[in-house]
């Protein structure tokens, strides 16, 4: 004790001599805070962004996409000409690093509106308190993912008809550009896809270590987690799979094939069955035609509506 | 506006079940307004903040907890990270690493670590910064030890 005291008294009268001032200024230093100023211009960078396109646009005719590339790389007009022999329509949605959540948010929910399938709502619930249970197991509190999960099973519900809280098309619409709704919903997709490749983390290491050379862990911390972490393979794998859900995505790039002809490339990603059903005769392999589509275009997605 | 003031709620709650949990951090929510919450944390052992204690400001903005909380140092302290005359502090989850998965409370442990593992390369605090990256490890300590002592330790006698 003796021996602790000295050095500070030393210290306390060294102080006293140079008059240093200890306290913080809380006021004008506060109000320089540098951070402030690049949060705010951040926020007006994304401002402007808004203008420009909602989160979720409006569904357009192909041809749109081809006036984009009019006086553009042939090879894309191209590739356009031969994905209208596929797909009738284009919705874009907004480059802000969530494009690929905000895509399939839509397009699911779109599509539960349109089928009104209950059998697929009674499943992916099913899934979705499984991807709760993962959460749990890996440590996280249930109140920093609960609210995100509650909102988007809300909007499954929802796009049910037939209940009170039943809304109409325009309605999906409206709330997906809403970002009380639509950034909640990204998040919970981004909570279940980072639950997902930590509770494989075997299985996505080499995938994550191609990326970007790091821990599974530091790697969902830092590249999913986040609002506005653009999405990679790893990240679709690990959703299509956690919610059963199969995607297509179409890539068009200015790729060209040897033999001449134009083609474009696709890949499908259907969900690994982790954990099959005990002994169902499951030889028979379903193929699986994925009701969500997306367009490519290397940094961004937008949705892609079949003829 | 709602969503944060119930996840605030939520946190509040928590924090009274993790008091005992976490010796180092007390967090305290302002009586008045739930997005003001203040924090002593204690200085990491090991380092010259031990024995130290700091208060953190927080507040807390609307969008929360889409968006991060501000954080800042009360206390003065000497380090890379921090911001001397602001107390501003240079930490990822703070900025665009920041997800909902945070909590407050882990703010504060995110806090803790860094105080024990500055990061030299991104320097909040110059002079701080430019001692460890000369590899003057020692002039470092000291001067953060005088600090820790000046500003973040009851006065004896």
């Amino acid at each position: 004790m003796e021996n602790d005291k000295k050095p500070n008294n030393v210290v306390d009268d060294e102080m006293e001599k140079w008059d240093i001032n200890l306290s913080i200024d809380v006021g004008e230093e506060w109000s320089n805070y540098r951070d402030d100023e690049v949060m705010q211009q951040h926020n007006a960078i994304q401002a402007v962004e808004a203008g420009k396109l909602p989160y979720v646009g409006d569904k357009e005719p192909l041809s749109a996409l081809a006036a984009e590339y009019q006086s553009g790389s042939p090879v894309l007009l191209e590739k356009i000409k031969v994905l209208g022999q596929n797909y009738a329509a284009i919705r874009r949605t907004r480059g802000d690093g969530n494009c690929f959540f905000r895509c399939f948010m839509f397009s699911y929910l779109e599509h539960i509106m349109e089928s009104q399938d209950k059998t697929e709502v009674d499943r992916i619930k099913e899934n979705v308190e499984q991807c709760k249970k993962t959460l749990q197991g890996l440590g996280y509190a249930d109140f920093t993912f609960e609210d995100f999960f509650t909102l988007f099973l809300d909007q499954v519900n929802d796009v049910l008809q037939g209940n009170e809280t039943s809304i109409s098309h325009d309605e999906l619409v409206s709330r997906s550009r809403d970002q009380s709704v639509s950034d909640y919903v990204v998040m919970f997709f981004r909570f279940v896809t980072s639950g997902e490749i930590r509770r494989r983390s075997e299985f996505f290491e080499p995938f994550i270590m191609g990326l970007s050379n790091t821990t599974v862990e530091k790697f969902c911390k830092a590249s999913v987690e986040p609002m506005g972490e653009e999405s990679d393979h790893v990240h679709i794998t690990a959703l299509s799979d956690t919610l059963g859900v199969p995607i297509r995505v179409m890539y068009l790039d200015r790729s060209s094939s040897d033999s001449g002809t134009v083609s474009i490339n696709h890949h499908d990603f259907i969900p690994a069955i982790s954990d099959p059903p005990v002994a169902t005769n499951s030889d028979s392999v379903s193929v699986v035609e994925p009701f969500i589509t997306l367009l490519y275009r290397p940094g961004h997605y937008d949705i892609l509506y079949p003829k | 506006m709602q969503a944060s003031r119930a996840r605030l709620f939520k946190e509040y709650k928590d924090v009274q079940r993790e008091k005992v949990a976490d010796p180092d951090i007390q967090l305290v929510c302002d009586d008045a307004n739930i997005f003001k919450w203040t924090a002593l944390i204690k200085g990491p052992s090991e380092t010259p903040y031990e024995g130290g204690v700091f208060q953190l400001a927080f507040a807390v903005p609307e969008q929360y907890p889409l968006q991060p909380p501000n954080v800042r140092f009360l206390t003065k302290i000497f380090h890379p990270n921090v911001h001397f005359k602001s107390g501003e502090i240079c930490l990822d989850i703070l900025k665009n690493a920041w997800s909902p998965a945070w909590t407050l409370q882990s703010v504060c442990r995110a806090i803790i670590a860094l105080m024990a593992h500055p990061e030299p390369d991104s320097p909040l605090n110059c002079d701080s910064g430019n001692l460890l990256r000369s590899g003057d490890v020692r002039g470092f300590h000291s001067m953060a030890r005088m600090y820790t002592r000046l500003a973040a330790m009851p006065k004896k006698g």
